[in-house]
């Protein structure tokens, strides 16, 4: 049942005759609906409509003279799949073959980039609506021209593959296009049925397949600009720590040195090579200030349930007694998590006449180009912000101040300036997963179904303090949205349930990270369910079916729960058990089935079973990949990887000692089964990442008898 | 590079001419005339001590390990992702030592390198072993590939992945490596000779 | 100094101070060729993985001095569109790519290890490709590095 959601147009713009760039410009589609007006629930099933931004000179689509249509599209491609299923919407509306679109990400000077962000699993979802119905008037619109230009009537005309026919006519979009700069804007036209579509639905092959085969330059380490030189800036290795002097006298004379650019609180090397670059940066000595050496147990002693500022997110029923001895309590941890993502961050900048162009791999396009033109003083229009491909985002790339130092290191040597991060500044200077602390509490009824659930949690910022939220957000609700998302207790037909969040910022930057408090989350509430399963001496599966509510939404998290409960099995033998966990993210519910043994104190997991609803699959094989990655990329979360503090510093600072899933880890039998329990895509890149964690530790638990608590997960 | 080695060495070899020169003051007993034979089994025991010092460093014994994996790090942790002795102790057909480990210290990465980068053979196995018990294993020719204590001495004193040790380079943290606990020159001359005089091992 | 090598089939002489600079970024910043990634420099994510004479080789760690008088390969030379390795066609087959920045590395990673083991098994995948990929696209690589055995195998078997 489709929720037609109005949305206001405020402008729909065409230029066309746009010469060098193409034939035909299709300018900005701009609705707003401000994110002020968005409640806690819609907060956590967040798929808000999209929010568009830009300059009137921006397009979405250029039709060129090969007849070729590009999109632009605002955000960006991370290997998530969004420039294909773009691809795909477009061409089923517009009416082209696939092979004629070609997907950039927009440049903030030629295209229209998200306001926010490329994040949230939002890329699909929000623009599921309003790309087709953007390609659908572009297409009627060509209609409406060629039928001008023909003298015959636009009904009597068809499209195919970026042709228009008709009375024994036939024209090429290029063709129709070509020189004409008034347009007839008609009304949107009603969409097609879904199940007439020729790509969506399909398992198309990613459109930058063959890019990422070949090794085509595609990503912000490889921008190149003419004359470029190569940077490097110096950070602190301890946390809180603030700049006081640098002696740099040694760096000036080494070899290829251009420039030492000293700001208020940072050093930077600019050098001919990165090899000079690095090696300079070798010989400067920095004076830090460094008031407090921080440990673990310090972050532990801030990060518990009990401390910092707290929300009730949920809330039916009174609270259990703590005191009342049928209630069980159990404690959970997740410890601080590095984002690791391949490529580092960095950017190629040139700043030169007052004007700013700024390559990079960037999450945020809109708040890059804001934060350069606010930090150099250019106006917005001259700070052109080009992202690339990015070789891993995950919510490392939702904040680039590295560009604004990259820009201004060029405005200092008046050429182009390439500045990445070394691998030990990623680890160092990451925006982490913060580490939380679950406290969970439940009590069965009589018929030995849950009577009471509670997750109490504390966390540090996910989306508090981050650049891409509004303060007011916070203030007005209250409560840190990100570290929510999985928090909240989803079994809705248990008579007594609440969720209560404690916040507290740590003294290092801590935010988003694929499926944000998701995978911490889960792993509380399910492994405790699990536990209660036991002590009832139920069936997991039937447990949780039987604490499940009625409305709409539940429906389909009991759907899920059960295609994926047919594949569950109980008892272990040989040598191997199963563990069964579920999570509903953004709307998105999903199951994990995990079959897993010991061998020498090691948790293997052979095969996991995945049962997700992500309603409208736009391409189905890219929805498998999302399922894949997250399994796989949870269990790196949940088995191996840990950041803790040594001497004051966030430790360690590469991979290898920062353990993470290698192809030796991975289960090698994945299957996805998708239900479609809705007739619009929902979120996919972190929603099934949610169970993994817990279904693990449940399968462990019924092998060994052994409860693991913390994260990541180890054998006693 | 060069220079650096060269500005190394010479307070290297500078100590060790001044020990050397000075004998071994810390051992010799208050004002007592020895006995030859005396000092010659004082003086083979302190080279021992020497060359042992150095043998069972980290240094040496991360490579030398009692199973198949080699050993890394100061805290001689086994190494990181998963590489082990593979056939011919070179690692894996296509993930070999020399994926990583070339003929010499890569300062960049922080890679320690040096000729014939590989583990000791396994019946070289020396982790866990007391010192006695590694001298053993080196002058048993069925466990040392066939030496002659001849054939022994030069490997510990000439081959080049041995005197490593002592320019083991900086980690991936830009962090100098540890030394051996004995200057180069002092720890050759030790070893050569506690085999001039018999390649005696003390009873302990 | 002046180090003479040949890169994918081309001969190729740079001039250049720093001998021990690694041969990454000879690659990339000199020669512009940039499908060897830089991930860490450490030599810990395998993402600079090429080969210097058919043996795989993570160049952030290896000196350009050493690649004197040798044949490099990169990701670039390894196969084309037109004419792709039987790793690359397996890696297309079974859509491996998500992100893309760490599989240069693995495909160089994999070929090596076909040259030498043409129908490895899983515990030898397993031991030889241990580079790092966030995107975990590790389900599908094993698949692809089985397929690419198959394709290895029959065009041998044609030649």
């Amino acid at each position: 049942m489709t929720e037609k959601k109005k949305v206001s147009r405020r402008k729909f713009l065409i230029r066309g005759g746009l010469g060098t760039i193409g034939v035909l410009a299709v300018g900005t589609y701009v609705f707003r609906n401000p994110l002020r007006r968005m409640g806690l629930e819609m907060a956590e099933t967040m798929i808000p409509p999209y929010s568009g931004s830009g300059t009137e000179a921006n397009l979405w689509f250029e039709i060129t003279k090969e007849n070729k249509v590009v999109l632009h599209s605002p955000k960006v491609e991370m290997g998530q799949g969004s420039f294909t299923s773009f691809a795909q919407m477009v061409a089923d509306e517009l009416d082209v073959n696939l092979d004629q679109v070609q997907v950039i990400g927009a440049a903030t000077a030629t295209g229209i980039v998200d306001a926010l962000s490329t994040g949230g699993s939002l890329s699909v979802a929000s623009l599921w609506l309003p790309l087709r119905e953007m390609a659908a008037t572009v297409r009627e619109m060509l209609k409406g021209e060629a039928a001008k230009q023909m003298g015959v009537d636009a009904s009597s005309l068809s499209t195919k593959d970026g042709t228009i026919e008709g009375g024994g006519k036939s024209m090429t979009y290029a063709e129709v296009a070509a020189g004409v700069t008034e347009w007839k804007l008609p009304k949107t036209p009603e969409l097609r049925p879904v199940k007439d579509y020729k790509y969506i639905g399909q398992p198309i092959k990613r459109v930058d397949l063959e890019a990422k085969v070949f090794g085509d330059p595609i990503f912000g380490m490889d921008a190149e600009m003419p004359d470029m030189l190569h940077a490097c800036v110096i950070r602190p290795e301890h946390v809180g720590a603030t700049f006081k002097s640098a002696d740099t006298s040694k760096a000036e004379s080494m070899p290829g040195v251009v420039k030492i650019v000293q700001k208020e609180d940072w050093v930077g090397v600019v050098a001919e090579t990165y090899a000079q670059a690095q090696a300079a940066k070798m010989t400067i000595k920095v004076d830090w200030d460094v008031p407090k050496q921080w440990t673990e147990e310090d972050i532990r002693g801030l990060l518990q349930v009990g401390k910092g500022n707290k929300m009730v997110t949920q809330k039916k029923g009174g609270a259990v007694d703590p005191a009342d001895e049928d209630v069980v309590s159990m404690e959970f941890k997740s410890p601080i998590g590095a984002h690791a993502q391949i490529e580092p961050n960095g950017a190629v900048a040139l700043v030169k006449d007052g004007s700013a162009t700024i390559i990079l791999s960037t999450q945020v396009i809109g708040v890059t180009q804001k934060q350069v033109s606010e930090a150099l003083g250019l106006p917005l229009d001259k700070v052109n912000v080009i992202p690339t491909y990015l070789g891993g985002g995950f919510g490392r790339r939702l904040n680039t101040v590295h560009a604004v130092q990259a820009a201004q290191m060029s405005q200092e040597v008046g050429k182009p300036v390439k500045y990445f991060f070394t691998r030990k500044e990623e680890f160092q200077h990451d925006t982490f997963r913060p580490p939380t602390h679950h406290i969970m509490r439940g009590k069965l009824g009589a018929d030995g179904y849950l009577d009471s659930l509670e997750h109490h949690y504390a966390s540090g910022d996910v989306a508090i303090n981050s650049v891409i939220m509004p303060a007011a957000l916070h203030s007005i609700l209250g409560t840190d949205v990100g570290a929510m998302r999985g928090g909240n207790i989803m079994y809705r037909g248990t008579p007594k349930y609440r969720a209560v969040q404690w916040h507290t910022t740590l003294p290092f930057a801590t935010s988003w990270w694929r499926s944000l408090g998701l995978l911490a989350n889960t792993f509380a509430i399910e492994s405790f369910v699990d536990e209660m399963a036991i002590k009832a001496g139920k069936n997991p599966v039937e447990f949780r079916l039987a604490s499940i509510g009625d409305e709409g939404a539940d429906k389909r998290l009991k759907a899920v729960i059960e295609k994926a409960g047919e594949s569950y099995r109980d008892e272990a033998s040989n040598g191997r058990a199963m563990g069964f966990a579920a999570s509903v993210d953004a709307g998105a519910p999903c199951a994990h089935v995990a079959e897993v043994s010991i061998e020498n104190k090691e948790i293997k997991v052979h095969k996991v079973l995945c049962v997700f609803d992500c309603g409208i699959a736009v391409n189905p094989d890219q929805v498998r990949a999302q399922c894949e990655g997250s399994i796989v990329m949870g269990m790196s979360g949940a088995m191996h990887e840990k950041m803790t503090l040594k001497d004051g510093q966030l430790y360690p600072t590469i991979y290898g000692p920062y353990n993470m899933t290698l192809l030796r880890h991975a289960p090698k039998d994945v299957e996805v089964i998708l239900i479609q329990g809705d007739d619009k895509p929902y979120p996919v890149g972190e929603p099934p990442m949610g169970p993994i964690g817990a279904a693990i530790a449940n399968a462990v638990r019924r092998l060994t008898g052994e409860r693991l608590t913390d994260l990541p997960l180890r054998l006693s | 590079m060069r220079s650096q080695k060269l500005l190394y060495v010479i307070p290297v070899l500078l100590c060790a001419t001044i020990l050397f020169a000075g004998g071994f003051a810390n051992s010799e007993p208050d004002g007592a005339a020895e006995s030859s034979s005396e000092e010659l089994s004082s003086s083979s025991e302190e080279n021992f001590d020497k060359m042992m010092a150095v043998l069972m460093h980290k240094r040496c014994v991360n490579c030398h390990p009692n199973d198949n994996i080699p050993k890394q790090g100061e805290d001689s942790h086994p190494h990181y992702f998963g590489m082990a002795r593979g056939e011919g102790n070179l690692g894996y057909q296509a993930t070999t030592c020399n994926t990583c480990h070339q003929s010499e210290n890569n300062d960049y990465s922080g890679v320690p390198g040096a000729p014939e980068w590989s583990l000791a053979p396994e019946s070289m196995k020396w982790e866990g072993l007391t010192r006695t018990e590694i001298a053993e294993s080196m002058l048993d020719p069925k466990r040392n590939g066939g030496r002659t204590h001849h054939e022994v001495m030069e490997h510990l004193t000439e081959h080049e992945l041995v005197l490593w040790a002592w320019e083991p380079g900086i980690d991936a943290a830009g962090n100098p490596r540890e030394l051996p606990p004995v200057p180069v020159d002092e720890y050759i001359e030790a070893v050569k000779a506690w085999f001039e005089e018999g390649a005696v091992i003390p009873a302990e | 100094m002046k180090i003479s090598f040949t890169i994918n089939g081309q001969a190729q002489s740079i001039e250049i101070e720093d001998g021990n600079t690694p041969l990454l970024w000879v690659v990339r910043d000199m020669l512009d060729l940039k499908g060897t990634k830089f991930g860490c420099g450490k030599a810990a994510c395998g993402a600079c993985t090429l080969h210097v004479d058919g043996e795989a080789i993570r160049s952030c760690s290896y000196a350009v001095k050493f690649a004197e008088g040798k044949n490099v390969t990169t990701i670039e030379g390894l196969g084309t569109r037109e004419n792709p390795h039987p790793v690359q066609q397996a890696w297309v087959e079974h859509v491996v790519p998500q992100c893309g920045y760490c599989q240069p590395g693995f495909m160089m990673a994999t070929a090596a290890l076909l040259e030498k083991n043409p129908n490895p098994t899983d515990e030898d995948i397993d031991n030889n490709i241990i580079n790092v990929c966030r995107c975990a696209t590790y389900v599908r690589m094993r698949k692809a590095i089985h397929r690419a055995a198959e394709l290895t195998q029959s065009a041998n078997q044609t030649s």
